[in-house]
């Protein structure tokens, strides 16, 4: 049994103020009416109360990345010679992602299975990843538009994360999940947890109860998506109010999809690694001008074939999609992707 | 500081050789600048290989050189768009970048002593040329090998120079077509897939690998199933816009295999489990 | 004007379109969504209230065949500068006007709420009453309607086939630009240092741009091109500013001021701001405003060698 940890709300500022001394914390904090991740300094407004707008994704799969720079070298004997040498980065901080909710940790374990479970791991994933400890934050109410309950997730659920702390009347309690998680409560400030343990269990419970369960169950879903796939009546239906922007991938805490482009400037270069959507039209442009994804309808249904079959197809069954309901709250027209599911269930 | 453990990061290598096939075709013959590495290098046909230009971008291209012959990697280039324009601007002694090799490769093992029928359009031969040759140096293990190879003009045939070896050659049938009447062209004329169905093979203990513009593949895959080649005897190799080449950043996908890590490489039978996403 | 008599609007245009987009409810209580209609039987869903936001014109250009649509004053704006542009052949667009005198913003309503969740919207006279965990609110619409409609002229809208309900005239002032004159006065650094702030937020979603009426050049944006050149993928503030600076001067003299931009932006950066200033210097420049009047020309679609109110060789 895991030794559990009791924080009075007070000394919330000092544990981040210490932690910030060994790692670089990121917490969400206020940006007007915005929530965002951003890193900790003493004094900055926390917001604890609702999701961050961008989910912290950033931190360990930033927007952009240099995965090499490059030098090239003119040949003084002979000028038409250039030579290359690449030098690639991989020094990470030790970083804390603190007070993301569980559907943001839950992004990361659907990233590990794509990066780090495969022939050769992505390094620049891996590097900030083992460098991360992630420190959740329950739910005590669910967001608009959220469903995490019917994805197989929860407002308290453990997966992804390190430590979860869970927000009770006069202070939090932080139950740790992983060693990693372990190491936070040797911090000052902490009380023994065991009294609040059955409380903080209770609120989990009572938020469960609140989240909205748009579907019943996702069983025989990734086929029934599968069989749906040249119905393209149901999918241009399902799409047509969908304006192609990128807004839905760039917030999601699962989606993971990169584009790899070069730039140069004089004698020296760099490939970038940034965060791209297939939702846009040129996703799968070939040079030919040939593109297997034409259409939005085409595109909007790999976006939710990948999330609710092809990726449960190749990982044991898991959905990649954790429920936080961004997409829909974000998304300019309002498209709801639990509401095409439901509709592809009983189609 | 090259880390083995990153598969982002290109070996460095030179361009020793680029041969003209066609107006808008060039191959590259390229060997990594590491002695030891190129000595340790390793690969099997159908295999593919991502050709770097650094400040410009990466491409997908198969190795089309067979590795029963490693003096080098040759890739064969057509001209469609930023990367491939640029690296037809090459001149030998130029550096470029190679990630290979990626993805799987033709299941030679399981043809062994069978008939072997390609069929070819356009650059389509690059990937087929690497079997060919691989099979060419292991002639023992295969039986009767014929190539059905076309092209929209005499001028787009590539391998020039090979395909008179081939056609010279008494261990294997070499059928050329060209999709009109030209004057200088005394052989067949026909669509490839017009041509499979005069020529009729038999489907008996035969495997047939087929490599081409999508319309191409469409119609030669009707045909053969017209001939009653079943699914398990038909195999492709296929193309998508491609970036990591190692099955994450997520868009070469075909329903939830990725063509550069589960491909390129696929029989009919695997192609039809797929949603029909080419 | 009822939601009864928008349904009659849309059940007489039905028969001579291939669809008709108006609005039904979205996700939750708050939201409005776009609905694409092909079926009486889908009538019934139509809802007509302050939450139907989205200004449906944006998907003409990419329609083929007849099209049916509602539009508010706002959304007018956008067929007529189509019109102007010849982006849609006007005589295969069926266009349902509806008097709107306000709707509401979903930010500044949640804002008013606490960010709670939303269990029941209704409508009473001037008013906007929302239930939430923490209890009913009561909101005055004026308090929480977008910039745009607090001088809004068009609360009929400009072109319509059919008009569901009475044209109403609008009261309320004209448009000074006072904010950006206001913010014009401040010193350079201070403009430059508030507009880095609001675009380092930004993720280059494109939702802005993909939700413009008048963007319709999105698959080939020049700001994701590689041919032309002119942004790199990387995450930093220059690139974000440059893709907000080509956007809003590719909008001068095109802009219809529908402020969907702002609307959608995930990272509420205040992107109308941008497009006002450069409205506001075409109305200066040129005496334009688009798509008022079908007949107009946009300025920058025109050439002269000397313009009136340009003095190029005093500059």
């Amino acid at each position: 049994m895991a030794e559990t940890g009791f924080l009075p709300k007070e000394k919330l500022p000092a544990l981040l103020d210490a932690l910030s001394k060994k790692f670089q914390v990121f917490a969400p904090v206020f940006e007007g009416d915005v929530v965002l991740f951003k890193r900790f300094a003493s004094g900055v407004e926390l917001c604890l109360t609702r999701p961050a707008n961008l989910p912290p994704k950033g931190i360990i799969f930033p927007q952009s990345e240099t995965l090499f720079n490059v030098n090239f070298k003119k040949d003084p004997e002979d000028l038409k010679k250039t030579s290359v040498e690449l030098k690639e980065n991989l020094d990470f901080a030790p970083t804390i992602i603190f007070g993301g909710r569980p559907c943001d940790a839950q992004g990361f374990r659907i990233y590990d299975r794509v990066y780090l479970e495969t022939d050769i791991a992505d390094p620049y994933y891996k590097g900030r990843r083992e460098k991360t400890t992630i420190v959740t934050l329950a739910c005590n109410a669910p967001s608009p538009g959220c469903f995490c309950t019917s994805v197989g997730r929860g407002p308290a659920e453990n997966e992804g994360s390190d430590l979860m702390m869970t927000e009770l009347e006069k202070g939090y309690f932080f139950e740790p999940i992983t060693e990693k998680g372990k190491e936070i409560l040797k911090e000052g400030g902490f009380e023994d947890g065991s009294a609040y343990k059955e409380q903080a269990q209770k609120a989990h419970e009572k938020v469960s109860a609140l989240v909205k369960k748009p579907f019943a169950t996702l069983e025989g879903t990734p086929e029934k998506l599968l069989s749906l796939f040249d119905n393209n009546q149901f999918w241009e239906g399902e799409t047509a109010k969908c304006i192609s922007c990128g807004a839905c991938t760039y917030l999601c805490p699962t989606c993971y999809c990169f584009n790899i482009t070069d730039e140069q400037a004089g004698n020296t270069g760099e490939r970038i690694r940034s965060w791209d959507a297939c939702m846009f039209s040129h996703f799968t442009l070939e040079a030919s001008s040939h593109n297997p994804r034409q259409n939005k309808h085409q595109r909007l249904k790999n976006r939710v074939g990948h999330k609710f079959s092809y990726y449960p197809k190749k990982y044991k069954g898991v959905i990649a999609c954790c429920g936080c309901g961004r997409c829909i709250r974000y998304c300019p027209v309002s498209v709801d992707i639990s509401e095409i599911v439901a509709h592809a269930q009983g189609a | 500081m090259n880390s083995i453990n990153n598969p982002y990061l290109p070996e460095l290598a030179t361009v020793i050789k680029i041969i003209d096939e066609t107006h808008n075709i060039k191959s590259f013959q390229v060997v990594l600048n590491d002695p030891e590495k190129m000595k340790k290098f390793t690969f099997e046909p159908g295999q593919a290989g991502q050709l770097s230009l650094f400040g410009v971008g990466e491409s997908t291209f198969v190795i089309n050189s067979p590795p029963t012959r490693m003096e080098y990697l040759q890739f064969s280039v057509m001209k469609a768009g930023e990367v491939t324009s640029a690296l037809h601007e090459l001149a030998e002694g130029d550096q470029v970048g190679v990630r290979a090799p990626l993805g799987n490769w033709f299941p030679y093992e399981q043809m062994k002593g069978k008939k072997i029928l390609f069929i070819g359009g356009g650059i389509g031969l690059a990937p087929l040329r690497t079997l060919i040759l691989f099979m060419l140096d292991n002639r023992a293990d295969y039986d009767d090998i014929t190539i059905i190879y076309g092209a929209r003009t005499p001028n787009d045939l590539c391998y020039k120079d090979e395909l008179k070896e081939w056609e010279a050659r008494s261990d294997l049938n070499l059928i050329l077509t060209v999709d009109a009447e030209f004057p200088e062209w005394d052989k067949r004329v026909g669509l490839v897939p017009n041509v499979l169905k005069e020529i009729a093979p038999a489907p008996e203990n035969t495997v047939a690998i087929t490599c081409g513009p999508p319309i191409m593949i469409k119609f030669t895959l009707q045909a053969l199933s017209a001939l009653k080649f079943n699914d398990d005897q038909i195999i492709t190799t296929l193309e998508k816009r491609m970036k990591c080449g190692i099955g994450i950043c997520g868009r070469c996908n075909i329903g939830a295999m990725y063509v550069c890590k589960d491909g390129p490489v696929f029989s009919l039978t695997q192609l039809k489990e797929l949603p029909a996403e080419l | 004007m009822t939601v009864e008599k928008l349904k009659e609007a849309v059940r007489k245009i039905l028969p001579e379109v291939d669809v008709v987009i108006g609005y039904r409810q979205g996700f939750d209580p708050l939201h409005a969504t776009p609905f694409f209609m092909t079926k009486p039987e889908q009538v019934d869903q139509l809802i007509w209230n302050p939450l139907c936001v989205q200004n449906l014109c944006s998907y003409l250009p990419f329609l083929k065949g007849k099209v049916g649509v509602i539009v508010k004053g706002c959304d007018s704006r956008a067929i007529v500068q189509y019109m102007q542009e010849k982006l849609i052949a006007r005589e295969n667009v069926k266009v349902i006007g509806v008097p709107c005198l306000r709707v509401i913003s979903v930010k500044k309503v949640m804002a008013a709420i606490n960010q709670q969740s939303v269990q029941e919207v209704t409508f009473e006279g001037e008013n906007i009453l929302v239930k939430t965990p923490e209890g009913q609110k009561t909101i005055p619409l004026a308090d929480v309607a977008p910039r745009k409609c607090a001088t809004c002229q068009l609360a009929t809208p400009l072109q319509y086939d059919l008009l569901a309900g009475d044209a109403i005239q609008s009261n309320k002032p004209q448009d000074t630009f006072e904010e950006t004159k206001e913010f014009e006065k401040l010193p350079l650094k201070e403009r430059r240092a508030y507009w880095e702030k609001e675009f380092d937020r930004c993720i280059r979603c494109y939702a802005c741009r993909n939700v413009c009426p008048m963007c319709i050049c999105q698959d080939k944006c020049i700001a994701e091109s590689r041919d032309p050149h002119w942004t790199s993928q990387r995450a930093n503030v220059t690139e974000k500013s440059m893709f907000h600076m080509i956007h809003g001067l590719h909008l001068a003299g095109r802009c219809i001021s529908c402020e969907e931009c702002e609307r959608v932006c995930p990272m509420d950066i205040p992107v109308a701001k941008i497009k006002k200033k450069i409205s506001m210097d075409l109305k200066e420049l040129f005496n334009y405003e688009a798509g008022m009047n079908p007949d107009d020309t946009p300025p920058l679609y025109t050439f002269k060698i000397e313009e009136a109110t340009i003095k190029e060789h005093e500059l």
